[in-house]
């Protein structure tokens, strides 16, 4: 089922009567996501796309039995229902909120620990297991069904680089948006570990970007526990020192952050980092190839089954 | 948000962390006045956000009255690194016998906030934990528990102190650390905390930076975000709701998305320079369009415009209405790449196109990227 969201996964819809809910409720319907209730709180019992609308979370999975949360909810009120989610059972919860406070973030992420829970976000565009379901704001027609793993900080991108390996004939297994602010709930070697363990995955593409230590943090994995191979480009080469680039985790500080530290890092555990995006298509191109005409034995091939 | 220091200050001492008396002023005859009431020698400090004032000449003793007024007159006088210095500090100056480092800040990475002190304080704190390891001490805070002020005894043993000062360091510590929470600080540093010869403990500098995105809830600080933008452009970029990044070459960009805008100008950045980093945000709309349009050719010596943009309940083909709306006013002829891709698409090329735009259909930013190149280089 690749990682996380498949097209049986029972999803809920928190902060759908609002603009973004409705319309991106739509848009999730129509790509085939197995959308089965909305929480707004004071709007149980309307109906949304022909979706019934409960008060709490709790009804939506006794009632509906939802299992996943993707959240179009005002920044204000993401922890009050990121936490009445987790409260109620939930396994999946994706946060698409900009803007969401970094204490709340980790106040949600101290909260989840130790639970059986994974959370996606904030700001993060969502996920999509293409031909199966997303849940998000992601654009499904610049997916493809595959077998390539995308883990990416950034949204926009994480479409156009996905669409690049589509026209290429490289379809995803699951692309996977993690979120672009300094305080994210899931890391990156966690994402790695997924894909490292799903069947239907043969390489990984990180869509990096400046600031913090996430890039960094992965080599560590991808060196030690990692039999895939991976891909990366790690976006705002050219950026200045001390600004924020549009989101709140891609500033850099001092020598901390930068593509060049992020881009030495992967290269020393033998990734192979592109120039400039396009450049992955081709780079995932030849890995393939070289992963076919190795056919036993070698880290190479450990991927296909 | 950064706070001024002299901001910083008055939020310590009002959540009981001691600080020399000091006065804020711009004019070198009211800080000659405060000097006097603060008592001489006293240390002149410019209010400014950029760091490294002290190696600019921005924090300077002065002895005398005569010398406050002089001093305080010269920071006034001279910008620090290109900016202006509004306000200085009159500061009392102490006799210190000992500095320490206390700090709190987010580690993203864990997800916690992570509480460092050191024995060694006005200097880097990277430096003292590279040089002397054994005087810092470092901890990540469960969020929902805190930092308990037998916790933060505990890191003052760790790193050496004893007795009065550990007392006194865990306290401050202590309540930096709520500090930190309540006003949803990502930095809150006293560098350096110093024991007077007195035997009095005294934030000597205050460093805080308060989370943007919480300042709906912290309403006192909201009103002054604006004009901490130093540069005249990214702060207009701010009042229209976008982020605006002011570089130094000639190309102007328009992105949707932080990650594709970085990436955008990283390829530009192959053969020419770009002009500004610009992320519209969510909210794509003929009126936003237009004044992003505006603040771009604001930039002098803008040679071409670059245009990257995905639309999904955002309306694109309104935001390329405000695009031709400007051109078409002020009669701008400057070549502009347009890559705009999601809902509409096709009603928003033809817009673009009529006005003369190069309209870019395919997916890859680079082959817009060679459109542009194209374009300007068929201009030489």
């Amino acid at each position: 089922m690749s990682i996380l969201l498949s097209r049986e996964t029972r999803v809920l819809v928190q902060g759908i009567t609002g603009r973004a809910g409705r319309a991106q409720t739509k848009w999730m319907l129509e790509y085939g996501t197995n959308i089965v209730a909305g929480v707004t709180p004071g709007r149980g019992g309307e109906e949304v796309e022909g979706i019934p609308v409960y008060d709490t979370v709790t009804e939506a999975v006794v009632e509906r039995g939802a299992e996943a949360s993707v959240f179009f909810v005002p920044p204000a009120s993401v922890k009050a229902a990121a936490l009445e989610a987790i409260e109620a059972g939930i396994k999946l919860i994706v946060i698409v909120t900009e803007h969401v406070p970094t204490h709340d973030a980790m106040e949600i992420r101290a909260y989840a620990k130790g639970q059986e829970i994974r959370l996606l976000g904030p700001t993060s565009p969502g996920i999509i297991t293409p031909g199966e379901a997303k849940m998000g704001i992601m654009p499904g027609n610049m997916f493809t069904a595959g077998r390539i793993g995308v883990i990416s900080r950034s949204g926009t991108l994480a479409y156009e680089i996905s669409a690049d390996l589509s026209a290429a004939g490289l379809g995803q297994s699951t692309v996977v948006g993690m979120g672009a602010d300094a305080v994210v709930f899931t890391n990156m070697p966690e994402l790695l570990e997924l894909f490292e363990n799903d069947p239907d995955t043969d390489l990984v593409v990180i869509v990096g970007e400046v600031g913090g230590i996430q890039e960094e943090k992965a080599t560590h994995f991808i060196a030690h526990r990692m039999a895939k191979p991976v891909i990366a480009y790690i976006a705002g080469r050219s950026a200045p020192e001390g600004k924020r680039m549009g989101h709140a985790g891609a500033i850099i500080h001092g020598n901390m952050g930068t593509s060049q530290s992020k881009v030495t890092a992967l290269r020393q555990v033998g990734v192979e980092v592109a120039e400039y995006p396009l450049q992955i298509v081709e780079l995932v191109r030849r890995r393939l190839i070289r992963m076919k005409e190795v056919p036993n034995g070698t880290e190479d091939n450990q991927g296909i089954l | 948000m950064r706070l001024y220091e002299f901001e910083g200050s008055a939020l310590f001492r009002q959540e009981g962390i001691a600080v020399p008396d000091y006065a804020v002023t711009a004019s070198p005859q009211e800080a000659r006045q405060k000097a006097q009431e603060i008592g001489l020698p006293v240390i002149i400090k410019a209010q400014i956000l950029v760091g490294g004032r002290g190696l600019a000449g921005g924090v300077q003793t002065a002895d005398s009255l005569e010398q406050v007024g002089e001093v305080v007159h010269r920071i006034l006088d001279r910008p620090i690194k290109g900016f202006p210095v509004h306000r200085v500090m009159v500061a009392q100056k102490v006799e210190v016998e000992r500095e320490f480092y206390l700090g709190v800040t987010v580690d993203g990475y864990s997800g916690t906030p992570m509480v460092i002190l050191s024995a060694g304080g006005g200097v880097s704190i990277e430096e003292v934990a590279r040089i002397h390891p054994e005087q810092v001490a470092s901890r990540q805070i469960p969020i929902t528990k805190g930092l308990s002020l037998s916790e933060a005894q505990e890191m003052a043993q760790e790193v050496g102190l004893e007795q009065e000062e550990l007392e006194q360091v865990a306290s401050t510590l202590h309540i930096l650390y709520d500090v930190f929470r309540k006003y949803d600080a990502l930095v809150t540093e006293i560098n350096p905390l110093v024991r007077t010869s007195k035997g009095r403990y005294l934030a000597v500098d205050a460093k805080v930076e308060v989370d943007d995105a919480s300042l709906y809830r912290h309403p006192d600080f909201q009103v002054a975000l604006e004009d901490r933008i130093l540069n005249a452009l990214e702060r207009k970029g701010h009042q229209i709701g976008v982020t605006y990044v002011d570089l130094h070459g000639q190309i102007g960009i328009i992105a949707s998305g932080a990650g594709l805008g970085m990436a955008s100008m990283d390829i530009i950045n192959q053969r020419f320079r770009p002009a500004n980093f610009l992320e519209t945000g969510g909210a794509i709309s003929a009126e936003l369009l237009y004044k992003i349009m505006d603040l771009v050719l604001q930039k002098k010596g803008l040679k071409g415009i670059f245009i990257n943009l995905y639309g999904g309940i955002n309306p694109i083909h309104d935001g390329a209405r405000g695009i031709v709306s400007y051109i078409r006013e002020h009669k701008i002829t400057i070549p502009i790449v347009a890559k705009v891709l999601g809902n509409r698409q096709e009603e928003t090329w033809e817009i673009l196109k009529q006005q003369g735009i190069t309209v870019v259909t395919e997916v890859a930013t680079e082959k817009a990227v060679e459109q542009l190149a194209q374009l300007l280089e068929g201009e030489k």
